[in-house]
């Protein structure tokens, strides 16, 4: 099974020589990992006459803090952003590296292929969602930084042009008083997509939450934030009877469809058990 | 389009069209015949290898991605020391039934006991989740790779 019909292959050394190859080609996409990619090229999903490689351009491949955030070039891997120090700053984001994929798919995958795939259930999108990530995208003629959520337009569908690359992904390193956890549910433990997942952050200051970010996966068009779930526990003692009443009134949130993985049903119970195990597993962590 | 790669520690180079994937150029081009075709996108694992010293499937690479590459098969660890053990423990405990997981299942288990010489069952199972036994023989493939880690731990 071969990715048909066949394409120009084209491995740039510099970001420049790749921005230029994206914009001056035509029928072009850029690969990294291939894990998401190469399936689609041999279902016929998409058939570019031009891939150009990103793997070689070495200044795409990093994960370091700069200035009071935590900045994954577009070429990092999921083991490499594991293995990294600044991401063990967000749990939540490290949660998900572990889990996602299987260890072949962790060396070769990266986040920004998770993202760009734009699938609803992509395990990397709810950790960086509560971190309120940002991302670089860039073309020959500019530069543009976006909120991660406008990153998404729709099942399978990102924002992106076709002569654009998302070069970096970024977020505000957590402070010391935060913490943050991931959680999800699949068919089986074992290399799956997740039926529902959901991230959990907050920012405590003593007993009181000063800050809580909720987000969702598989439950909707895109993986969202839930704003009307933070409302609830920001500004308040975490007890847990607070705590299962923004569980509860995260079903009313989501917007799940039944498919072959879970019933809409199922998947509003699970976003209530999901969120209350990931913010338990949040607040143990800040203690 | 020519690629050059290093090969179980032999300078290589072929000659292949862009699509071709890694596996096939192996098998086609370089009778190496331990990496599998399963399902062909990345699900089953049986077409694994060592990319530069980490496991990966070799289905979803591009042959020419590898340039310049180090890439190291079953074949190429015949001699050695860490997959002889693997290699007698699988076939003591019974970790084989047809076969075709067997080379998937080698090269994550040797990836996994290289940097962890300790692992728990738990360890051992995430370590070859990403390999598909499809004659279900998980549990003495766990049980094999546990009594290897035995074997190469020093008294």
């Amino acid at each position: 099974m071969r990715p048909t019909p066949s394409f120009q292959y084209h491995a740039p050394k510099t970001l420049e020589g790749a921005i230029e190859l994206m914009g001056t080609l035509e029928n072009v996409k850029p690969i990294i990992g291939g894990t998401d990619l190469i399936p689609q090229m041999k279902e016929g999903v998409f058939s570019p006459d031009h891939v150009v490689d990103l793997n070689n351009v070495a200044e795409l491949n990093y994960v370091r803090e700069d200035n009071g955030l935590i900045c994954i070039g577009a070429t990092a891997t999921h083991n490499q952003i594991a293995a990294s120090d600044a991401v063990k700053k967000s749990q939540a984001l490290l949660d998900a590296m572990t889990m996602i994929g299987s260890p072949q798919i962790r060396n070769r995958g990266t986040i920004t292929g998770n993202l760009i795939n734009a699938s609803p259930a992509a395990d990397s999108a709810p950790p960086l969602l509560v971190h309120d990530a940002e991302v670089v995208i860039r073309s020959i003629d500019e530069e543009r930084i976006i909120p991660l959520t406008a990153l998404f337009t729709g099942p399978k569908l990102n924002c992106l042009e076709q002569n654009e690359l998302l070069t970096e992904i970024r977020f505000p390193t957590p402070p010391v008083n935060s913490a943050s956890a991931f959680k999800r549910i699949g068919r089986r433990k074992a290399f799956t997509l997740s039926v529902v997942s959901a991230a959990a952050y907050v920012e405590m200051e003593g007993e009181r939450c000063v800050d809580a970010r909720v987000a969702f996966g598989s439950v909707a068009m895109t993986p969202i934030r839930a704003s009307e779930v933070e409302d609830m526990l920001e500004d308040k003692t975490l007890t847990a009877s607070i705590i299962a009443e923004a569980c509860l009134a995260a079903r009313n949130h989501v917007h799940p469809i039944t498919d072959v993985r879970g019933t809409a049903e199922y998947r509003k119970d699970m976003c209530e058990v999901l969120l209350r195990r990931a913010l338990e597993a949040a607040l143990e962590r800040v203690r | 389009m020519i690629v050059n790669f290093d090969l179980n520690g032999e300078p290589v180079s072929v000659e292949v069209e862009p699509n071709m994937s890694l596996v096939d150029m192996l098998r086609e081009e370089l009778g190496i015949n331990s990496v599998k075709k399963g399902c062909e996108l990345g699900e089953c694992g049986a077409c694994t290898l060592l990319l530069d010293g980490s496991p990966v499937t070799s289905c979803l690479l591009l042959a020419p991605q590898v340039e310049g590459c180090h890439v190291t098969t079953l074949e190429g660890l015949e001699k050695n020391s860490l997959m002889i053990d693997l290699r007698e423990a699988f076939i003591e405990n019974g970790a084989i039934q047809c076969g075709f997981c067997t080379p998937g299942m080698l090269i994550s288990s040797y990836a996994l006991l290289r940097d962890n010489l300790h692992p728990s069952a738990y360890q051992v199972k995430k370590g070859i989740e990403g390999n598909i036994c499809r004659c279900t023989g998980f549990t003495k493939i766990i049980e094999a790779v546990l009594d290897a880690a035995e074997r190469i731990t020093p008294e």
